[in-house]
């Protein structure tokens, strides 16, 4: 009975992985020029406001070192 | 019966030459679109200035390895969950002078050890965490110093394994979560409810991210099937999966963009995939990096990836270029995690040396 199980889930397994597969290969894709293109401007659109990447005033950055001390 | 036996034989012969025959179309799809490299097309881009990230804070309190962290909205608090069974709920800009009692607002003691996954409510009037004791569990946090924290536990998510990661949806109203048993499911904080479960890792999953749109209703997961798993959150479908790497993937991470994410793996690589082309579109790595990278995170704009590794070094990443801006030195473990502030004047490191470190 055991191997009557699990020949059946196998077949199971084995439907489920075709049938994500298919929803895989159904999907739309774009050429990575696009994609690539788009991503490169989002970095370059936000970059002024990326205090990590740029630097931030020490004035306002809540972790600035003076905090230690004034406290 | 022998005949059933036959033909379920037969059956599984036919779905496993369709499978081969769909890896390979998709194989095929995905490389058509390659026209170009990620580095290519940013190739005028600037090359990043200096960066001089410096510790500012270290926050020292728990007292075994920080496996967790979590920062609140007000950019200013946050949660650490520890292997010693703490939570703790902290003062990151005061705390250099506060020192552990006052910094340490609210402590909150679970009744097992290895509590791995923590999150900020986004109200930041409460916290979840869960681990080994295969829950996920949230806490109302109150100002109120004296309060039994541990008596207001709410068990919200239930696994049959240990809980790797959770995060909070739709205000405090709902909670992800992934789990050591291969799945992630999505739970109503009220009732405690399970909403829809997402089935399809075939090992634990340690890691998930929300798409970073509201709109979305996706999620990303990661785990030691080394596979990358995107989810329809109502459907329950997963509808796109990434297999690059060769070791667990130990976390994944949203591009701000919403169009991109990047994982980390014990294969001692960074990975960025591009979601609209279906594809890998960068590796991080370098002959030097050879211990396990554990954590992720973007900086606001997304130029810039964090990455955290088991040989107590975070490096950062040109995500565009693909090359490495700098490393910071300063844990004296592995860094489980490391997350850039809600305003993105801050990177929060976790290691294994129980400390956490503030950078800027």
């Amino acid at each position: 009975i055991s191997g009557k199980m699990s020949s059946s889930n196998s077949v199971v397994q084995a439907q489920k992985l075709v049938d994500q597969l298919r929803v895989e290969a159904s999907m739309e894709r774009l050429k990575i020029s696009l994609t690539a293109a788009d991503l490169v401007r989002y970095c370059q659109d936000h970059r002024r406001s990326d205090p990590l990447l740029t630097g931030i005033a020490t004035s306002s950055n809540p972790f600035k070192d003076k905090m230690c001390v004034l406290l | 019966m022998a005949c059933q036996e036959l033909q379920r034989g037969e059956t599984l012969a036919t779905l496993k030459r369709e499978s081969e025959a769909l890896k390979k179309k998709l194989e095929v799809e995905r490389g058509k679109l390659t026209d170009v490299e990620l580095h290519q097309v940013a190739e005028k881009v600037e090359v990043l200035g200096t960066l001089s990230l410096k510790t500012k804070r270290v926050l020292k309190g728990h007292g075994n390895k920080v496996l967790c962290m979590d920062w609140c909205k007000d950019k200013r608090r946050l949660v650490s969950s520890s292997q010693d069974g703490k939570v703790i709920v902290w003062d990151a800009v005061c705390v250099c002078v506060c020192v552990c009692a006052l910094s340490q607002k609210h402590g909150i003691s679970l009744p097992c050890t290895w509590v791995m996954a923590c999150a900020y409510a986004p109200s930041g009037c409460a916290v979840a965490c869960g681990g080994l004791d295969n829950k996920c569990s949230v806490f109302p946090l109150s100002l109120d110093k004296n309060e039994n924290l541990a008596a207001k536990r709410k068990p919200v998510a239930m696994h049959t394994n240990y809980v790797s990661g959770c995060v909070f949806i739709n205000s405090d109203m709902q909670i992800l979560t992934s789990s050591g048993d291969g799945t992630c499911a999505l739970w109503d904080v009220e009732s405690g409810q399970l909403l829809q479960s997402f089935h399809g890792h075939t090992a634990d999953v340690l890691s998930l991210d929300l798409a970073p749109s509201e709109t979305g209703n996706t999620f990303v997961s990661g785990g030691c099937d080394k596979k990358a798993n995107v989810w329809d959150m109502r459907s329950g479908q997963n509808i796109q999966s990434f297999e690059s790497h060769q070791s667990d993937i130990n976390c994944v991470k949203y591009h701000p963009s919403g169009d991109a994410f990047a994982s980390a793996s014990d294969d001692a690589t960074c990975r960025f995939y591009d979601l609209r082309a279906d594809r890998e579109v960068a590796v991080y790595q370098k002959d030097s990096i050879i211990f396990g990278a554990s954590t992720v995170d973007f900086s606001l704009s997304g130029r810039l990836l964090f990455a955290g590794y088991n040989d107590y070094t975070i490096s950062l990443w040109d995500v565009l270029k693909g090359t490495r801006a700098s490393v910071l030195f300063g844990h004296e473990n592995r860094i489980s995690r490391v997350r850039v502030s809600p305003d993105g004047t801050a990177l929060c490191s976790a290691s294994w040396d129980s400390t956490l470190r503030i950078w800027a």
